[in-house]
């Protein structure tokens, strides 16, 4: 059940929202942040009063809470920033909020490569196209900017859209979560893990040694299973101490389950190798067809160059790498 | 289970978890937002991006929740297809700044070619409506 004071604090966001989207002087900006922030703060709250969770300590959710604060507030200036180049800085505090909240999730691994991706790769390639396609030699001096990006394209509609998302979707954050799905999930992550571990001999003998100084490899068991879990969260391995020594049994406790990153490329590599193929394809064609587009536009702005300087047009003059 | 488990293998905090799906939510509906009342086709197509954004946090925080890494690969997915977008979508931008010398979208509110501004751009034009 979604309690409606959540429905409230979305109305809002979404008035301040809309109007921070068309440019004011500071007050009503002042203004309608405050009315923003305070709904997206009542939000915050009747999803924490919502959500029993009278046990926990405070300090992941203070955390939480900051990180959703600053990628909530980013996100606004994207959207209503009047310069381009500021909208993609902005969304580079969006995705390094975002990052530390994958942080907090235990997605360590994801959020390195989301900062690599996006804020490295991706945003770069932004700012890149905005130097190409420089508006106006005005821009520059003038604290004008061009018209069409100062005024929005009927905001009103647009958060209105947007309040119908935002408000359908919360309902999945007041959905009822089971504890025995939990318990179940918690089981077979933990089995899951644990067969992880059994692939990787490396981790599994670096595992054994941590324990163990005096292990020097573990053996595999009549079924040619090199580990085999128990019925708590531990798991037995049989391990040889000396060469040649008849191999003994050894507990793992649930401390050598494998982190998060090996836990990922594992199941890169063993459950979804197929499509782990087809990404690769699909940068491929995505670099091939970027090829192409850059092809043409070189051609063509050679070309126009040509005309504007009063010189004939040639059309052979497809190698123009350099314009 | 025992309280030796490492985080990733114990129940997440159901506060935590809500929260980054609110944040998630939120983040979609302001790319909503943005994409409906930004003009600027550069800025539009980061919003798509802020939109992705939202998805992949939602993605992390079910993968917490039901503490399987399925979600996370989807999200290496999901940046594949961010960085695949991005590269094509950037270079169509720049070709269609070509042809008309704006990113106003609204420029392109009729895709013929009785708009174009003057007669040297009516080549380019039909070049890059070949390519779309």
């Amino acid at each position: 059940m979604v309690p409606i004071s959540f429905y409230a604090a979305c109305a809002m966001a979404s008035v301040g929202l809309l109007i921070l989207l068309k440019p004011r002087n500071g007050t009503a900006r002042f203004g309608a942040s405050a009315l923003a922030l305070s709904g997206l703060a009542l939000a915050l709250a009747t999803v924490a009063r919502a959500v029993d969770g009278a046990a926990e300590s405070p300090l992941p959710i203070a955390a939480m809470s900051l990180c959703a604060l600053v990628a909530c507030f980013a996100g606004v200036r994207v959207i209503t920033h009047p310069r381009p180049v500021y909208c993609a800085l902005y969304f580079v505090l969006v995705v390094v909020s975002t990052a530390a909240m994958y942080v907090l999730l235990r997605a360590e691994f994801m959020a390195f490569s989301l900062i690599i991706v996006y804020a490295g790769a991706i945003l770069i390639t932004y700012l890149f196209v905005l130097m190409l396609a420089q508006q106006s030699p005005t821009d520059t001096h003038g604290a004008e900017a061009v018209n069409y990006d100062r005024i929005p394209r009927e905001p009103a509609s647009a958060v209105f859209a947007g309040l119908v998302v935002v408000a359908v979707l919360g309902s999945a954050v007041f959905a009822p979560r089971s504890a025995a799905i939990a318990q179940m999930d918690q089981a077979n992550a933990v089995r899951r893990g644990w067969d992880d571990l059994s692939r990787m001999p490396d981790l599994l003998l670096a595992r054994a040694k941590a324990i163990d100084p005096t292990v020097v490899a573990v053996q595999a068991d009549e079924h040619g299973r090199r580990l085999r879990a128990g019925s708590g969260s531990s798991a037995t391995v049989l391990v040889s101490r000396t060469d040649g020594a008849a191999p003994a049994a050894m507990e793992l406790p649930a401390s050598a389950l494998p982190d998060n990153t090996s836990r990922v490329g594992m199941a890169l590599v063993s459950r979804f190798p197929i499509s782990l193929e087809l990404a690769g394809v699909l940068l491929l064609m995505a670099m091939l067809g970027a090829v192409v587009l850059a092809r043409r536009q070189a051609d063509i702005a050679d070309d126009e160059r040509r005309a504007h300087a009063g010189l004939p047009r040639h059309h052979d003059h497809a190698q123009g790498g350099g314009a | 289970m025992t309280p030796e488990l490492a985080p990733p293998f114990t129940p997440a905090s159901p506060v935590e978890l809500s929260i980054a799906l609110l944040l998630s939510a939120f983040l979609f509906g302001l790319g909503v937002v943005g994409f409906l009342s930004r003009r600027n086709m550069i800025i539009m197509f980061l919003c798509t991006e802020l939109m992705f954004q939202g998805t992949a946090l939602a993605f992390i925080a079910f993968a917490r929740q039901h503490m399987d890494v399925s979600g996370q690969v989807f999200v290496i997915f999901i940046l594949t297809v961010a960085a695949a977008e991005a590269a094509l979508a950037l270079g169509l931008v720049v070709l269609l700044y070509r042809c008309r010398e704006t990113l106003s979208s609204e420029a392109w509110s009729s895709l013929g070619e009785s708009q174009a501004s003057s007669a040297s751009d009516a080549p380019s034009a039909s070049a890059a409506g070949g390519a779309l």
